[in-house]
């Protein structure tokens, strides 16, 4: 009750002169410090153990203070991190070099010792019921160390890709006895790594605190503070870029752009690496929810390449950019964004044709076309729910009547899972082309690990063939043409309708300079340069 | 004696409803979807991590079977780890309950008293133009969709006058082992329009609660004879009015109470005050069983506690049900 009861009114009639005069334009003393740097994310740091969960969530806000010994660039190039060179002995062996005199947050050397215990404790430790990132190092039969700053690794058979899988590991110590669990970390033993920022405190869904890390190799970090605020609502969001609290938001909606530019903020954007697409069941006799015009069930239609076809250039990717997306996405003809390595410059996006688009149906016995239920989650990824009401128009010109069926991202999966649908809008990420056609359009092999998105079960043994070829070549020019020639063959076949590129959108105000994006989507201080003052 | 085996009714009540929630929420989880497409990330995953995945968390087992898991970690005092956060599920709702409390306790510090002072006076002199506004203005209040009231504050009070902050908690300080904004002047600040946005619609209900309690009492034999007597109109209203319309009003007091500590979600997420129902509807989403079912064990216990308080309040309050309680 002592909590200021005089003042309560004082603030409420103050309100109400405020509504009554239209606001004055009153701005409240900027409390921060200098040096501070305030963002708004929309990830929440679930964990603050590095190695526990492969989500964005986690990596972008932890790669403050872990670091890898790879790292990719804008161009998602392969960069030296804390390896400064890396090659292959062998076809089952690795030698990398490391960083001279980099030193932990404790003070300690960073050593190959440090490599071997990070991959053995992904490998054989972290219980993470999410496989955390198991996967990256499966290939990997032993590690050592040739000298102190030489680490040495034999594989299974060989790993072309093993230096782009260490752009997704972070690096931790080893302590001095044993390995750390996640509970240790989350129960505050804070997190030591090599990175530009030093943990300061956390709070699971609200904050992050990090201070500068003077010691960094790569020189003086821009910022003397850095604070996270996990802000969901993007409505907050922008509010809280637009009152000045915070210097940079994240995952700002389309629509909000233009008021943000209003406001005096900035906008950066970048295509993601990563599509969003139409996904056909190709494998079944028959599908849920596909009737001929009666009404009656029909045989899957989807088998034939020429409803696919015909399905992709009634597809009218314009309206999906420009009108849902707000002009913030790239229309997509492939898997990652054009330009970016193992894209095929061939690969464009088409106009609409829905005279072709009819000819196609016809040919594949379908004049009057026929009835779908298109599937897809609502609210996961920008303009998911809308696209579906896009493309069911789209497709109503040439006889096919798609009814959308939105649903919220755990239950579509479930229903994905569980077969109840015939063809459905999907969205995948991926480091690099090779881990996107691997995943999404390789014909499921569970001994492979092959296709695990390729729920449709599309199978193509020429593409398949052509894929491990390319993915067994070194990085470089060569496998990069490979891999291209491999898309356009499997994209010819149309096993799924790419339909967009959405962009990572930031807003930032008047104390940043510039803003650097990444297409992998991560919002991190070191992206961010003062404005000069 | 009698007080005993009411209070042996009421808890063994609170059992079974404690029961009944637990199952309606598990089966309704468990309906909504497999959480492992939230654990694992579903665009890399392999089959073999989902299969692992389902594996680790017990979800490959019969839904009874995992009932029974469930019941007996909790008679064991353990309600599971979170599967998203990997923190004890009990541990994780607790951090974020003073937030809630320290919300809903101010916003119904507000609403209470500024409630039934505006239907007590609009009652008093009904008909009046005083209490056609207090009418009109809480007709509007109750009906304005709570997210659109907070996204107004915000905008008025955040971004067209910046008086205060859009969003989030604000600076805290330590007592009790928890975090309160409370305890600092930078998190009271940012306490007020979240505050607002749950109070003014409790202001509205309430108002109207003791305005027609206050016409009916008015126009009652009592009241008149106590005017008779030459009671002021001030000590009739507050020592004969008042506590005879309180029931009701306590009643919507406590429900109210125990409606912003759980499912003030809306407010919650709109000014990212990371409470306990925000921590609820992000669990519902991501499916995280083992928070879900915290939470709502909590909810249903904070529940039956407020209307035991409020059971109790009325005796205090209520001259009669003292009476027919003595007998």
């Amino acid at each position: 009750m002592k909590l200021g009861n005089p003042f309560r009114p004082r603030l409420l009639s103050a309100l109400l002169i405020s509504i009554l005069l239209g606001g004055a334009p009153w701005t409240p003393a900027q409390a921060q410090e200098r040096g501070e740097l305030r963002i708004a994310t929309s990830y929440k740091l679930m964990t603050l153990d590095p190695q526990y969960a492969n989500l964005n969530e986690n990596t972008s806000l932890l790669s403050h203070i872990y670091e890898r010994l790879v790292y990719q660039d804008e161009n998602l190039e392969l960069k030296p991190g804390l390896a400064t060179s890396w090659r292959p002995l062998s076809d089952t062996q690795w030698e990398f070099k490391l960083r001279d005199s980099v030193r932990f947050h404790d003070g300690s050397d960073f050593t190959a010792d440090d490599i071997i215990y990070t991959i053995e404790r992904i490998r054989d430790f972290v219980k993470s019921p999410s496989g955390g990132f198991r996967s990256y190092v499966s290939g990997i039969k032993s590690v050592s160390a040739t000298d102190p700053l030489t680490v040495l690794i034999e594989t299974n058979g060989t790993v072309p890709n093993l230096p782009l899988s260490f752009s997704s590991i972070f690096v931790m110590n080893r302590p001095s006895e044993g390995f750390e669990t996640t509970e240790e970390l989350n129960a505050g033993r804070p997190p030591v790594g090599t990175g530009p920022y030093r943990f300061e405190s956390w709070s699971s869904g609200e904050s992050l605190r990090l201070a500068r890390n003077d010691d960094y190799w790569g020189g003086k970090p821009a910022w003397l503070k850095v604070t996270f605020r996990v802000i969901e609502n993007p409505a907050a969001r922008v509010a809280a870029l637009s009152t000045g609290e915070v210097d940079v938001a994240d995952a700002i909606p389309a629509r909000d752009v233009a008021s943000l530019q209003q406001r005096g903020a900035r906008i950066a954007n970048v295509s993601a690496a990563r599509i969003n697409f139409v996904q056909f069941d190709v494998s079944r006799e028959t599908l849920p929810g596909v009737t001929g015009q009666s009404g009656e069930p029909i045989a899957n239609p989807f088998k034939s390449p020429l409803v696919r076809r015909a399905l992709a250039i009634a597809t009218d990717r314009g309206i999906l950019v420009d009108k849902i997306l707000a002009g913030y996405g790239t229309a997509a003809a492939q898997v990652l964004p054009n330009g970016l390595p193992g894209t095929s410059a061939k690969l464009l996006p088409e106009a609409p044709n829905y005279d072709e688009a009819k000819a196609l149906l016809s040919k594949a016995g379908y004049p009057d076309g026929f009835n779908i239920v298109l599937a897809g989650p609502a609210g996961r990824y920008p303009g998911d729910a809308e696209s579906l009401q896009a493309i069911a128009q789209s497709w109503a010109r040439i006889g096919v009547n798609a009814q959308p069926a939105a649903s919220p991202f755990s239950v579509f999966n479930t229903k994905r899972a569980a077969g109840d649908y015939a063809i459905w809008y999907g969205g995948t990420s991926g480091e690099a082309v090779d881990i996107i056609l691997h995943t999404l359009l390789a014909s499921p092999n569970p001994g492979r690990g092959t296709g695990a998105l390729n729920f449709g079960k599309y199978r193509n043994e020429t593409f398949d063939t052509m894929l491990a070829k390319a993915e067994s070549i070194q990085e470089g020019p060569e496998r990069n043409q490979a891999l291209a020639l491999a898309t356009e063959l499997v994209m010819a076949d149309q096993p799924i309708i790419p339909l967009y590129h959405f962009h990572h959108i930031v807003g930032y105000g008047p104390r940043i300079g510039s803003y650097v994006m990444h297409p992998r989507g991560w919002t991190t201080a070191m992206q961010t340069l003062p404005a000069m003052e | 004696m009698g007080m005993i085996s009411v209070a042996l009714g009421r808890l063994s009540q609170a059992f079974l409803l404690l029961i009944a929630m637990s199952l309606i929420g598990f089966i309704g989880i468990h309906s909504v979807g497999n959480p492992v497409f939230n654990v694992v990330n579903i665009e890399t995953a392999s089959p073999e991590d989902i299969r692992q995945a389902t594996i680790a968390l017990g979800l490959d087992q019969p839904i009874w079977r995992q009932y029974l898991v469930f019941i007996d970690n909790v008679i064991s005092g353990n309600f599971g780890v979170s599967y998203i956060y990997h923190q004890p599920a009990f541990e994780l709702v607790m951090s974020k309950l003073p937030a809630t409390l320290e919300l809903a306790s101010v916003a119904m510090l507000i609403a209470a008293p500024l409630g039934t002072g505006l239907g007590l006076l609009a009652g008093r002199r009904s008909g009046t133009l005083f209490d056609r506004i207090v009418l009109k203005a809480s007709v509007s209040a109750l009906s304005i969709p709570s997210f659109w009231l907070a996204m107004m504050l915000i905008l008025v009070g955040a971004i067209l006058t910046g008086w205060f902050p859009s969003g989030g908690r604000g600076a805290t300080a330590r007592f009790l082992g928890e975090d309160w904004s409370l305890l600092t002047a930078n998190g009271q600040w940012h306490l007020i329009l979240p505050a607002l946005a749950l109070a003014i619609p409790n202001i509205a209900l309430i108002a109207r609660l003791s305005r027609s309690g206050t016409i009916e009492v008015e126009s009652l034999d009592y009241t008149r004879f106590c005017r008779a007597k030459g009671l002021s109109s001030q000590r009739i209203l507050f020592r004969h009015t008042l506590p005879n319309i309180s029931v009701p009003i306590v009643t919507i007091i406590g429900l109210q109470f125990g409606g912003m500590l759980a499912f003030a979600v809306v407010v919650e997420s709109i000014f990212s005050w990371p409470g306990v129902g925000k921590l609820l509807i992000d669990s519902i989403q991501l499916l995280d069983r083992p928070v879900v079912m915290v939470t709502l064990t909590f909810i249903s216990v904070a529940f039956v506690a407020l209307n035991a308080l409020v059971d109790l309040f009325y005796a205090v309050l209520d001259p009669r049900v003292r009476l027919s309680s003595q007998r």
